[in-house]
């Protein structure tokens, strides 16, 4: 199931960028297109996933093969669920590259380039999200919750990238400050529920702008749910 | 008997399939450490090693994949203590029946550029397994998986330098015919085969059926033995095997004899089964023996350029005679080296020399920053361009492919000190026709001093196609002969020696007027005299344009595609471009110079400031429309009027009229160093460093020297550069949580050292409160506010 990126949405690249869609001069709407194409040329996506059985515990959440996922956050999240599918995805190489040539001579299409490619991730999980909702008929699904929200640590990074043999067969990989590389990747947990579930948002927890997001900086948000 | 013996007897040579596969087999659970099987469970290593030896396997790999310091980190164990017993194992089920080869996969991180690893971190690690499998009595050293050509690199460099051992190295490609990283078959072949690998092939990837193109191309670019360990077929996405079974494996082996395989065996998925059927379909097979006629060429890790044509040397990375080049040498500006760089290839070089000869700055070091920053942005072989071993040596160690060593000549002394360096590391060298007594008057004697490299690359074990000899240009304003003389040594060279030829073009017109028409009519001469590499300048028109209208005309650019895709619609002119790759200016001075930086317009920023400065002092447009321009979008982006996209274009555009104020500038003595300096670094641990760039463009727009010292920067380098340059001011920036201690730390070790300076911090996950808390003087919550601080610090 290879996943291909056709277009991306531009008015998330310029929420990325900090820029309301809305007030975008044409020029920088048009930074934003012109950098959505480079990067849907340049990434090559890949990924990978497993499906785990979960049992609840009191510090967190055990798969199947053993490795326990710790926090209170992610043992509510996953509190309906039996089951969840670990996955990775990655742009791979090409996307770091691309934003590494601009970075030394035009900073503005550098970080077009960057919040295009942090689209192009999302839209990448989106699909694979939906691909991997298809193998479960019939169940729910809780947003896809990632290492870094709530009180999941980033250190379970290298055990998750172990579990789906990321480094051989997308060529995903952790630094030792936990750092996915490259640099446009996700891992992410699906919980999978037989039964109906409560609607939770991911908001902005699980925002690729996150922290960085300047409407969260001066206490607003973007509007994307 | 021997691996290098085993390869030169006729016929297949099996190799061992899959231990990951056996050991679940066994009962070893997902979780668990795979590299302490001969620790934990000797005897089910026993058993798979004996099974495989059973199976025809005439090389056992010893079960030490990952059995390096990064990834044993979390089992507690030392690499000696899981090398030596897996070697044992392996060597107990050999019995003599088969070698035993320490096997050495990836360590589990990227590195640089794309990851964080430094180069010389990986040759240590690597080192570390080498030293304890040969102490184990390995046979032979295999480098397996490799999706990156420089860390196969690495661990070759790491086998070489600590052991004797044979050694085989095999890469993963995707279908595509790439690794992840983007490395090419071509590419890696030239570059291992250089550096002294006994085999090369690839392993574990795909399927036996994908791998005759893998061969095929291999096979184009090596001399050494192919050897072939792919998987069981395609695996399944959940994880759950492979589609392909023993016996469809060992028939789609077998037929691999046609393309020249050597080594034959199987990656993930295979079992004993697989490699007993694989043996027997191969017996009585013989191999067929191809030509293996690998051409002069050069690559990077991504990108061949076959020296089968005109292949143009972009001169620009070179202070000589570069006041900018120069200043930003001194200034340790590695961006202004980049975009010449991405311009030069934009102009349509193929190969880049690269020369930071300064005789006030450390240039080894320069040498290997400006390499590995070069490597981050562009795939173009880079020709590394000193006189000094040292400097060669430290750039060579890093460069990742096959490179050009600019340069040696027919001094005994010079051959003796760089040969040996460029055989180590497989590159390329020029010879220059030149000795202790200058440059020869006659042809004759510059054929004998091309002759004398030639014989000491033989003797050094460089091969023929890898010397090229630059026969000198001479200035003809100066020696009217020279041009002449020039020409037929390069004729001689060519057809006497049958060496390629590299020359540099420019030299010839010094002191003359119209100096592109000169320097395009000896190119074209010279090109018909039998030139490979013109060294030139790739942005002046004129000079692309002869090398593009002669492979036109000798029928070398096939149905005229590259000259009309160049010239289709294009004017060529005989004026030097400009060396940015900034699009055509509009004509400059119909806006004012402050309403183009409010609007952000890059092209248009460099021509007003060119002519205000006909009416302006440098100095007063800096401070009286520069400034004010800047501090205007920065109230606007503050108010929310105008947004981080506009504020960086507008940054971008100043910065452009700055380039032009700075050329002016420099020269006028006093006039070169700006406010400042301010340090500013991503902290160790941290590679986000998108913001820290913008905040250095910003800072630099208002007249700020900035030593960027990039990402992931240890503690005492912030320290050491806040010392050396005396900087009054340190950015630092964090983007992850995890990475916020190394800010501290750095912290700390400033205050430590009791360095005079002030410390600004900003990114995603700071907060004023945290920043007090680390001992930050102040906290920026945007590149606007880091100016703020440091107007409030510097002035």
């Amino acid at each position: 199931m290879p996943i291909t990126l056709s277009k991306l949405n531009i008015d998330e690249v310029l929420r990325y960028m900090g820029c309301p869609p809305d007030k975008a001069d044409p020029a920088t709407r048009a930074l934003a297109e012109d950098c959505a194409a480079q990067v849907l040329r340049a990434v090559q996506p890949r990924w990978s996933y497993r499906v785990f059985e979960l049992t609840p515990e009191e510090g967190g959440v055990r798969l199947s093969c053993g490795l326990l996922l710790p926090g209170r956050d992610i043992k509510a999240h996953l509190q309906d669920c039996r089951r969840a599918v670990l996955f990775c995805a990655t742009l791979s190489a090409g996307a770091d590259a691309l934003i590494r040539r601009a970075e030394s001579g035009d900073m503005a299409k550098a970080l077009a380039l960057d919040c295009a490619a942090a689209a192009a991730v999302e839209e990448v999980c989106d699909q694979i999200e939906e691909e991997l909702q298809g193998m479960f008929p019939g169940c729910a699904f809780p947003f896809r919750f990632s290492p870094g929200y709530g009180d999941l640590p980033l250190s379970l990074q290298n055990d998750l990238l172990d579990l789906l043999d990321a480094p051989r067969r997308v060529g995903l990989t952790a630094s030792a400050s936990h750092i996915l590389l490259p640099r446009k990747s996700v891992t992410a947990i699906l919980g999978v529920a037989d039964g109906p579930i409560e609607k939770t948002i991911r908001s902005c927890l699980g925002c690729p702008a996150h922290d960085g997001c300047q409407y969260r900086k001066s206490g607003g948000h973007c509007g994307i749910s | 008997m021997e691996f290098r013996e085993l390869l030169k007897i006729p016929g297949p040579v099996i190799l061992d399939g899959g231990t990951g596969t056996m050991l679940q087999a066994k009962g070893l659970t997902l979780g668990e450490a795979p590299e302490l099987a001969a620790l934990d469970h000797p005897d089910w290593m026993e058993d798979i090693h004996r099974a495989y030896a059973e199976a025809g396997a005439q090389i056992l790999y010893a079960n030490t994949f990952g059995a390096n310091r990064e990834k044993l980190r979390r089992t507690g164990k030392t690499v000696a203590e899981v090398v030596a017993p897996s070697v044992a194992a392996a060597k107990k089920a050999a019995g003599g029946r088969a070698l035993v080869a320490l096997d050495i996969g990836p360590i589990g991180q990227l590195l640089e550029p794309t990851g964080i690893l430094k180069f010389e971190e990986a040759v240590d690690i690597f080192k570390e397994v080498v030293r304890a499998g040969a102490e184990a009595g390995a046979d032979l050293a295999v480098i397996e998986t490799m999706t990156d050509l420089q860390e196969a690199r690495a661990a070759l460099l790491a086998v070489k330098e600590c052991s004797d051992l044979p050694v085989m190295i095999t890469m993963t490609y995707e279908e595509r015919g790439r690794t992840f990283l983007g490395c090419d078959p071509a590419s890696v072949a030239l570059t291992l085969e250089g550096m002294g690998a006994d085999a090369i092939g690839v392993n574990c990837s795909l399927g036996p059926r994908e791998m005759p193109p893998l061969v095929e191309k291999l096979i184009r670019w090596t001399t050494l033995p192919i050897a072939v360990k792919p998987n069981a077929g395609l695996p399944d996405p959940g994880g759950a095997g492979y589609d392909i079974t023993a016996e469809e494996f060992a028939q789609s082996m077998a037929q691999l004899t046609d393309l020249g395989v050597k080594l034959y065996g199987g990656c993930c998925g295979t079992t004993p089964e697989y490699i007993a059927r694989m043996a027997k379909a191969l017996e009585g097979r013989t191999i067929r023996e191809l030509p293996r006629n690998v051409p002069a060429a050069v690559c990077s890790g991504t990108c061949t350029i076959p020296v089968d044509r005109v292949r143009v040397i972009g001169e620009r990375i070179n202070p000589t005679g570069k006041k900018l080049m120069k200043e930003a040498l001194r200034r340790g500006d590695v961006d202004y080296m980049l975009n010449q760089a991405l311009a030069q290839t934009g102009a349509g070089a193929d190969i880049l020399d690269v020369n930071v000869g300064l005789p006030e700055i450390d240039e080894a070091d320069m040498m290997v920053k400006v390499v590995k920053a070069l490597q981050g942005v562009t795939d173009a072989p880079l020709q590394l361009d000193s006189t000094d071993p040292k400097v060669l040596e430290g750039a060579l160690r890093v460069y990742c492919g096959k490179a050009i060593v600019n340069s040696v000549n027919g001094d005994e002394e010079v051959l003796d000190a760089i040969l040996p360096l460029v055989k180590k590391y497989g590159a390329a060298v020029v010879g220059l026709t030149l000795d202790k007594n200058g440059i020869p008057k006659t042809v004759q004697a510059r054929m004998e001093i091309a002759k004398r490299i030639l014989d000491k690359a033989l003797f050094y074990g460089i091969r023929k196609e890898d010397v090229y000899i630059d026969c000198l240009t001479l200035t003809v304003s100066a020696e009217p002969e020279g041009a002449a003389q020039t020409l037929e040594a390069l004729r001689r060279v060519k057809a006497e020696l049958g060496l390629k030829t590299v020359l540099g073009v420019s030299n010839i017109s010094f002191g003359l007027p119209a100096r592109a028409l000169v320097n395009q009519n000896f190119l074209t001469l010279a090109m018909s005299a039998g030139l490979d590499l013109p060294i030139l300048n790739p942005n002046v028109d004129s000079m692309m344009a002869a090398v593009r209208s002669y492979h036109l005309l000798m029928n070398i650019d096939r149905d005229a595609r590259d000259f009309i895709a160049a010239y289709g619609d294009a004017q060529v002119s005989t004026t030097i471009t400009a060396g940015k790759a900034a699009p055509a200016a509009a004509p400059a001075g119909e806006r004012d110079l402050a309403q183009v930086v409010e609007a952000g317009l890059k092209g248009e920023a460099g021509p007003a400031a060119r002519k205000l400065l006909e009416t302006v002092p440098p100095m007063t447009l800096v401070d009286d429309i520069l400034i004010p321009a800047l501090d205007k979008v920065g109230a606007d982006f503050e108010a929310g009027r105008v947004f981080l996209p506009q504020l960086i274009q507008s940054a971008g555009a100043a910065q452009a009229a700055f380039e032009v104020i700075r050329e002016q500038l420099s020269g006028q003595p006093g006039q070169e160093s700006g406010k400042g300096p301010i340090v500013l670094a991503t902290v160790k641990g941290d590679i986000h460093d998108i913001g820290k760039n913008i905040v250095k463009v910003l800072l630099e727009n208002y007249g700020y020297t900035v030593i960027d010292l990039g990402k992931d920067v240890e503690p005492a380098a912030v320290a050491q550069a806040v010392r050396t340059h005396g900087a009054p001011l340190v950015g630092l920036s964090a983007l992850m949580t995890t990475t916020l201690k190394s800010m501290a730390d750095t912290i700390a070790l400033l205050r430590a050292e009791e360095l005079p300076c002030k410390v600004v911090v900003g990114g995603a996950v700071l907060t004023p409160e945290y920043a007090g808390q680390i001992g930050a003087d102040f906290y920026a919550k945007d590149a606007k506010e880091s100016v703020d601080v440091a107007r409030k610090v510097i002035g």
